[in-house]
């Protein structure tokens, strides 16, 4: 029981002390225009107060789960496919590792032109950031697979569709759910990019135009704040999934 | 069922439940919003016009807010942008059919091919140079050597620094320009990461508001009636649609005019605009309209060719323009001069 | 079952012409030192290595590939750990009734011993278990032929005494035809009816020692070390591991190779299994 409070009570700490130190660093540096923590929390409460907040959540997380949802379902397969048949991995791979390490806000004019201002052109940002990460982590998790199953699987006169559906599908998932889980930090940070593309709303949205607002950082921190949270909450949700039976044995404990 | 499909089961009910929040939270349960790329009208459905929450942009939704007030409805869906390049980049896609925008960049878009045409100004004047108050600088020429921030190369307040300097003889070379996104300018300027903003307001009277900031120079004292951002309607919209750019432009006319008409005009527009709008500080706005009254002013918002002309000569001279189209290719002046005698609003 | 020809192995010539039957229901054990190409010969016999010369085959059909009738059982434990050790017994089983593979997979888990893990995950089990579990998943596929290689290579030495006699009860209730490869001498002659020596690479059979003791055996009973010392002599040590000279002796029927050359054919042609 003992050993439950202070597991808590240790990252709380933390926060608090960096909640103290924050508003020390403000006040000490008699700035005018970075808010304190008890600002930030009355921005917050005034943007709920407006109705804004929860809207503005709800389509950040829209945004956010559609790209991504989207790049599951494409990037899963894509993955296997070039995990499993070499010729496809040298044939696509060099693509891949090109267009990986470009940043999603160099895409954004592109997905304005193709997209115009409307809720598709985030989630095509979005989708395009979560894409490599999960066909990556598809495709190392098949060649990963340790040779012992396959054989054993052929052996059992396993072949084909149902080798990959019985056998490398679930050999592979530890590695893609890792995956999946970097991927989805990765579009949560990127929302904020996506959102800057004149949407009008959703927390990207709120930081970039309470700046355009003029002084209205708390609200921009708020964003910040409400955007660490809910990164948090989605990372936990992704960490409890690996506590599935069918993956666990992938995790060390 | 397996655990695994379970959660893929549960995954795909979340979502559907969070699509369906988002399209009648936030797209008023219309799910052709979601790929919103046609700009064209169907049946009522409204033309957008796109701005920048700036003063430059008011009467654009201002004549929104006085129709919606008056007839009880608009006649165009006004669209909030964050900067420029976003409000070209959905000109050139074809997902504006008209918006405000600086006169260089749409002239400098014109030379470049995009089938686009000037037909109404913004406002006049309505741009300054600050620095800060404690600084030593009270002159342009103690701007030697100094770093000044400017929105765009594009921008009109960089055609007007080129001018104010070469009023005291001397030239760009003789100070540091960097370009900056106009909100990030006060900070900028607090911060004294720079020695000198200019861009459009408000974001020039916050600096005064906030105590820490001087006016160095005003438009109308280096180029009076300077323009800064015009009217810009696609080519296309034009051709098929000039019914509409004529209410546009007329109805932009009137509320420049109404908004010169008084004081009380102008903060009731300061008030709905700020808050309905632009999400900006009411307060901002009405020092921006009436300290000093003249700081900007809407009305002679008709098109004139010789406004353009030393545009194009100073546009020239910073190499943003190669003097390869003239005032015919990128203006259309028909709509302004049609709405030459209109009155302005009666009230809203 | 028969097994001639030479092997593959690259540009390593690792089998020399092999010639071997095996009958019905016969535990065989493969002996020799390392890198004799035990395992190779096993993987061919298994399907899971082409051999570059002759043809092995089973039942008098030729192997061209992995067959769940003859279902391998390698060291590294092949157990699925996404699966239930009642799944993975499950898995190779041929039955479709639901009621048949029901009873089959509850009858190997008790043959093996591990009644009341049945809802168990293979992380949750020792190495010894996890090996009983592939035993048992083996088994419930209802293979002609088991091929084992150096099965318990990787367990704790008592663990391994243990699964040897529990190997040997399975398989005098199930009486399956079992080839089963190990470095470890005693641990052939504790488990084998015929014990086949293998020499050095490119290796031949160098001897074929029948295991005629009644099972179950003790180690220390003097026939049994007697077949053990013999067992050395043909490899060429003597009972404490210490090499002799190179002795050709060997104690039953023996096949040799025609020529030294790696181009040549085996001499001998393949016969047919005798059935029991």
């Amino acid at each position: 029981m003992k050993d439950r409070y202070t597991a808590a009570l240790l990252p709380l700490g933390v926060i608090v002390g960096f909640i103290a130190v924050w508003h020390l660093l403000v006040k000490l540096s008699g700035s005018d225009i970075f808010p304190t923590p008890l600002e930030v929390v009355t921005g917050t409460v005034d943007l709920a107060r407006r109705g804004v907040l929860f809207k503005y959540i709800v389509a950040s997380l829209f945004r956010v789960s559609t790209g991504y949802l989207l790049a599951v379902v494409i990037g899963i397969p894509f993955g296997l496919v070039l995990g499993w048949f070499s010729r496809a991995r040298a044939a696509f791979n060099p693509m891949i590792q090109i267009l990986r390490p470009i940043s999603p806000i160099a895409w954004i004019p592109v997905a304005i032109l193709w997209f115009g201002v409307s809720d598709a052109a985030p989630v095509f940002l979005i989708f395009l950031a979560s894409l490599f990460p999960i066909t990556t982590a598809a495709m190392a998790a098949v060649q990963n697979i340790q040779l012992a199953y396959i054989r054993a699987a052929r052996n059992f006169g396993i072949r084909g569709l149902t080798l990959f559906r019985k056998v490398v599908f679930p050999a592979a998932l530890p590695q893609i759910l890792t995956g999946l889980r970097l991927a989805l930090g990765v579009a949560w940070l990127v929302v904020v990019a996506a959102e800057m593309i004149a949407v009008n709303s959703g927390l990207g949205y709120l930081i970039i135009d309470a700046r355009n607002a003029g002084k209205r950082y708390d609200l921009v921190v708020a964003g910040m704040v409400l955007i660490g949270l809910i990164g948090l909450g989605l990372d936990y949700l992704m960490r409890r999934l690996e506590t599935l039976d069918e993956v666990r044995w992938g995790f060390s404990r | 069922m397996s655990k695994l499909t379970k959660v893929a089961l549960g995954t795909l009910l979340a979502w559907i439940a969070v699509a369906a929040l988002h399209a009648r939270l936030n797209l008023g349960l219309d799910p052709a919003a979601l790929f919103n790329r046609s700009n064209q009208a169907q049946g009522t459905a409204q033309f957008r016009v796109g701005f920048l929450p700036v003063t430059c942009h008011l009467t654009c939704p201002v004549t929104d807010w006085i129709n919606r007030n008056s007839r009880g409805k608009g006649f165009y869906e006004p669209v909030r942008f964050s900067g420029f390049p976003e409000i070209k980049e959905s000109l050139i896609s074809g997902y504006l059919p008209a918006t405000f925008m600086l006169a260089p960049m749409a002239m400098a878009l014109r030379q470049q091919g995009v089938p686009i045409k000037i037909v109404y100004l913004g406002h006049r004047d309505g741009t300054a140079m600050m620095v800060r108050k404690d600084s030593q600088i009270y002159s342009v020429r103690d701007l030697r050597g100094k770093r000044v921030a400017i929105p765009n190369r594009f921008s009109n307040q960089h055609l007007l620094f080129r001018k104010a300097l070469r009023q005291v003889g001397m030239s760009i070379e003789d100070v540091e320009m960097v370009e900056m996104p106009p909100p990030d300018m006060p900070a900028a300027l607090y911060s004294k990461a720079v020695d000198a903003i200019s861009s459009g307001e408000p974001f020039m009277a916050q600096t005064e508001l906030d105590g820490y900031g001087r006016v160095l120079y005003q438009a109308k004292d280096v180029w009076p009636d300077f323009i800064s951002c015009v009217l810009v309607v696609s080519q296309k919209t034009i051709d098929e649609n000039p019914e509409w750019v004529q209410e546009l432009v007329t109805g932009i006319a009137r509320s420049g005019l109404w908004m010169q008409e008084g004081m009380d005009h102008r903060m009731a527009a300061a008030d709905a605009v700020a808050t309905q709008y632009y999400n900006q500080d009411p307060r901002l706005l009405r020092f921006v309209l009436s300290k000093p009254p003249d700081r900007v002013h809407y009305d002679k918002l008709s098109l004139a060719r010789a406004d353009f002309a030393e545009i194009e000569a100073l546009a020239r001279e910073a190499g943003i323009l190669d003097g390869s189209i003239t005032f015919e290719d990128y203006a259309d002046v028909r709509f302004s001069e049609q709405a030459h005698g209109a009155k302005p609003w009666e009230k809203p | 079952m028969t097994f001639p020809g030479k092997a593959p192995g690259r540009d390593v010539h690792v089998l020399e012409a092999i010639d071997l039957e095996v009958r019905e229901g016969e535990f065989i054990c493969i002996v020799g030192q390392s890198g004799c190409g035990k395992s190779t010969l096993l993987n061919i016999v298994g399907g899971f290595l082409p051999a570059s010369k002759g043809t092995a085959r089973i039942d008098g059909q030729p192997v061209t590939g992995p067959d769940p009738k003859h279902i391998f059982i390698f060291q590294e434990n092949a157990v699925f750990p996404w699966l239930t050790v009642e799944e993975n017994i499950g898995f190779g089983v041929k039955r479709s009734s639901a009621k048949e593979r029901r009873a089959l997979i509850h009858h190997y888990i008790e043959l093996v011993g591990l009644t009341g893990f049945e809802k168990s995950y293979p992380r949750e089990l020792s190495g010894g278990m996890k090996q009983r579990v592939e035993i048992a998943r083996a088994l419930a596929a209802e293979p002609d032929v088991l091929f084992m290689d150096e099965p318990f290579g990787a367990l704790d030495y008592l663990t391994r005494l243990r699964l040897r006699a529990e190997l040997i009860r399975i398989w005098q209730q199930e009486r399956k035809t079992v080839l089963f490869v190990t470095h470890d001498v005693e641990e052939a002659v504790q488990l084998a009816d015929r014990v086949v020596v293998m020499g050095k690479r490119p290796s031949r059979i160098r001897a074929i020692v029948p295991i005629d003791v009644q099972r179950p055996r003790d180690l220390d009973d003097p026939r049994c070390r007697r077949l053990r010392d013999e067992v050395f002599e043909v490899m060429g040590f003597d009972h404490s591991g210490q090499r002799r000279e190179d002795a050709a002796s060997p104690a039953a029927a023996l096949q040799e190779g025609t020529s030294e050359e790696s181009s040549s054919e085996p001499a001998v042609s393949p016969v047919s299994v005798w059935p029991r």
